[in-house]
């Protein structure tokens, strides 16, 4: 059901108990006076706002009980603010080497697999990051979409921490900063966005796959960091060819890639990491870079509303509870009252006449 | 008036005020609804491992009403987005595929209400083009799914459509090598029994028509061949020892293989369902996986606000019911 300022009912069928609101109008409570007529009073102005405040409070404290009954509650809701904060997609390789530790030999005992220092690095760094939006991709053999760009950490904790599983054969990194370039394309925050690649190796690029991340990036540009995790005996991102026929993608495919994405014309940084340390010194680097003034959207989980009604009747019920209290009849202090000293029922009818003839 | 409106009122008297009784207790009623304590539920929620098979048959268009056919891979996208939506709040559900001879963990449960978002975003992004291999080994991919539903303390929901490929060898399925029973769950079958062509796709994703007879292998050669080989044409023990002959099958088309699931099933404690729509699935999988008590259950609130509101109404509505007695007493 849908209601004004967001709110919202669980059981929109219990409003039909509001009818009950009616009652306090008909009915009272509080003892009738042994006037002969109400004419018989004057007119007295904090008397009628006495009267229709207890009637009032009575409606109050009935249809805040009936509310709070129907589950009343402030719908979870998005407010748009201005924070530091980035959108960002992960980008991961699950190839079967990211199962190594930087030695390149199986994790021993006390040893840590490149995967499992990326999964405890990028966890750190989630957490000093709520107010990202972050989508996760993962490729190996094939480009894998895990979560789009969401707010939700919790989501992307578990999607970091799902990558310590044993990985797939191969690394296509370009199929998958195609697929991770995309993310962005229903992305409206324009030129905010990056990606985040961590591999432990690199690839050849297919020239149509080449063209195509040219095309995308052409159309939404993207900031690009490639951390590049370099395992003991391995080629790395900076290496010089030592001979001249070695200087081709299919020798030196890191090297190679560096260049393609530096020539890409976008924000481009790379990280060269070969032991934990220098990974939580790369992403610091990232964080600080990433922390520019950004439009983030906030949510506001649903709100119960339902105690503070309660709590509007309890007010409600203190103050007539304090009214009954309070209440004295006119004649009590003249009681015990005589018989005949009581007015007489037919007194009644000579105020209104005397009115009525004024 | 020397009336002292404000005189104290003494215990005594507060009794001879049955309705001011009435309002306080109602007062009170009202104040134990505002702290009252939410109960920890004994309502079920569960902590789920899907894991999709996203290999070539499941492309086969053998769902979907007249003229909108759709795949089964769309299929179980749909059913798994309903039974996310539907799951009881509390429950939490992580997210796999299988392909090849293995099954590949996205991300571990997540809770199916607070990040219903990126679970659904997920679910419709499964494609079979995150496929890293053509061939089907289901029965290995049940194993490792189980091997990875099981440090997640989750159970499995695997979706397939029970199609191996290549096909079993002689000697059956592979052992499974696991605790039967000790990871719960069910193994979804997808797809009409009666088969259906696999559709065929270049490298480029462009859809080229169905697979052949001739594309797909129709007998598994691996390991030793069959008793009854022996009867084939052209067999000779070191040259043929499968028959001189192409293997003839209908492998190259696709249908849900039951009695291979019903037996991967009755191996590795797993319950088995056919796809439905996600009320089936969540009734079968009231039987088949552990619900779990999931924390804030139910509200105490409602029962003192709501004796709290019957007091009130009953103050109010005495004096109506009372006078209307009166009247109809009194009218002659």
């Amino acid at each position: 059901m849908t209601l004004p300022f967001d709110l919202g009912l669980d059981h929109p069928l219990a409003l039909l108990l509001l009818a009950l609101c009616l009652l306090p109008l008909f009915a009272t409570p509080f003892q009738g006076t042994r006037a002969p007529s109400l004419a018989l009073a004057p007119e007295d102005g904090a008397s009628t706002a006495l009267a229709v405040g207890v009637r009032a409070v009575a409606v109050v404290a009935i249809a805040a009980l009936v509310l709070g009954l129907a589950g009343l509650h402030r719908r979870s809701e998005s407010i748009t603010r201005l924070g530091t904060g980035s959108h960002l997609m992960l980008l991961l390789d699950r190839s079967a080497s990211m199962d190594n530790t930087f030695a390149n030999r199986q994790p021993g005992r006390g040893e840590e697999s490149k995967s499992a220092a990326a999964k405890r690095l990028l966890m750190e760094f989630l957490a000093r990051r709520p107010n990202d939006q972050i989508g996760v991709a993962a490729f190996s053999t094939s480009p894998i979409p895990v979560l789009p760009l969401s707010d939700h950490g919790d989501a992307v904790a578990a999607a970091v921490a799902a990558i310590d599983r044993p990985g797939l054969a191969l690394t296509d990194v370009g199929r998958g900063l195609a697929l991770a370039i995309e993310a962005f394309a229903d992305d409206p925050a324009e030129g905010s966005g990056a990606v985040l690649l961590v591999s432990d190796g690199a690839a050849l690029i297919d020239p149509h796959v080449q063209a195509a991340l040219r095309d995308a990036l052409g159309r939404r540009p993207v900031r690009l960091y490639w951390l590049f995790l370099r395992s003991a005996g391995s080629r790395g991102i900076f290496d010089k060819p030592e001979a001249p026929g070695d200087d081709i993608p299919q020798v030196m495919p890191e090297r190679h890639l560096n260049l393609f994405l530096a020539s890409l014309g976008v924000p481009y940084r790379a990280f060269e990491a070969g032991s934990p340390q220098a990974v939580a010194d790369a992403i610091a680097e990232i964080d600080r870079q990433e922390s520019k003034p950004q439009l983030f959207t906030e949510r506001i989980a649903r709100r119960d509303l339902d105690r503070v009604c309660y709590a509007i009747a309890a007010l409600a019920l203190a103050l007539l509870t304090a009214a009954k209290l309070a209440e004295r009849r006119m004649d009590d202090n003249a009681r015990p009252l005589p018989r005949s000293t009581r007015v007489a029922p037919n007194a009644q009818a000579r105020p209104l006449s005397a009115r009525e003839a004024a | 008036m020397a009336t002292p409106i404000m005189a104290p009122l003494r215990p005594p008297a507060l009794l001879r005020h049955p309705r001011a009784v009435v309002l306080i207790l109602a007062l009170l009623l009202a104040l134990a609804a505002v702290f009252a304590p939410h109960l920890r539920g004994e309502r079920a929620a569960y902590r789920l491992l899907a894991v999709v098979d996203v290999t070539g048959s499941m492309n086969v268009r053998d769902f979907g009403r007249e003229g909108h056919p759709s795949s089964r891979l769309d299929a179980v996208k749909t059913s798994l987005r309903e039974l996310a939506a539907r799951l009881p709040c509390g429950s939490r559900m992580g997210l796999g595929i299988f392909t090849e001879r293995r099954s590949f963990l996205l991300f571990e449960p997540i809770d199916t209400c607070a990040d219903f978002a990126p679970l659904d975003g997920a679910i419709a992004a499964l494609d079979w083009r995150m496929a890293w291999e053509g061939d089907s080994y289901v029965a290995r991919g049940l194993y490792s799914a189980i091997d990875l539903a099981a440090p997640l303390d989750a159970d499995l929901l695997f979706f397939t459509d029970g199609q191996e490929a290549p096909p079993l060898p002689h000697g059956g399925m592979p052992p499974f090598a696991g605790e039967k029973g000790k990871v719960r769950g069910l193994i979804v079958g997808v797809g009409e029994t009666i088969a259906s062509p696999i559709p065929k796709f270049d490298s480029f994703g462009h859809e080229i028509g169905f697979y052949g007879a001739a594309d797909v292998p129709q007998e598994n050669r691996h390991g030793p061949p069959p008793e009854d080989a022996v009867g084939r044409e052209g067999w000779h023990p070191r040259n043929a020892p499968w028959g001189a002959e192409m293997a003839q099958g209908e492998e190259h088309l696709s249908a849900m293989r039951a009695e291979h699931l019903q037996a991967l099933a009755a191996a590795t404690g797993l319950g088995f369902t056919r796809l439905g729509p996600a009320t089936a699935l969540s009734e079968a999988l009231a039987t088949s996986a552990r619900g779990r008590p999931a924390p804030g259950g139910r509200d105490t609130a409602p029962i003192p606000a709501t004796l709290a509101l019957a007091l009130l109404c009953g103050l109010y509505a005495a004096p109506l019911l009372l006078s209307l007695r009166h009247k109809r007493t009194a009218a002659p």
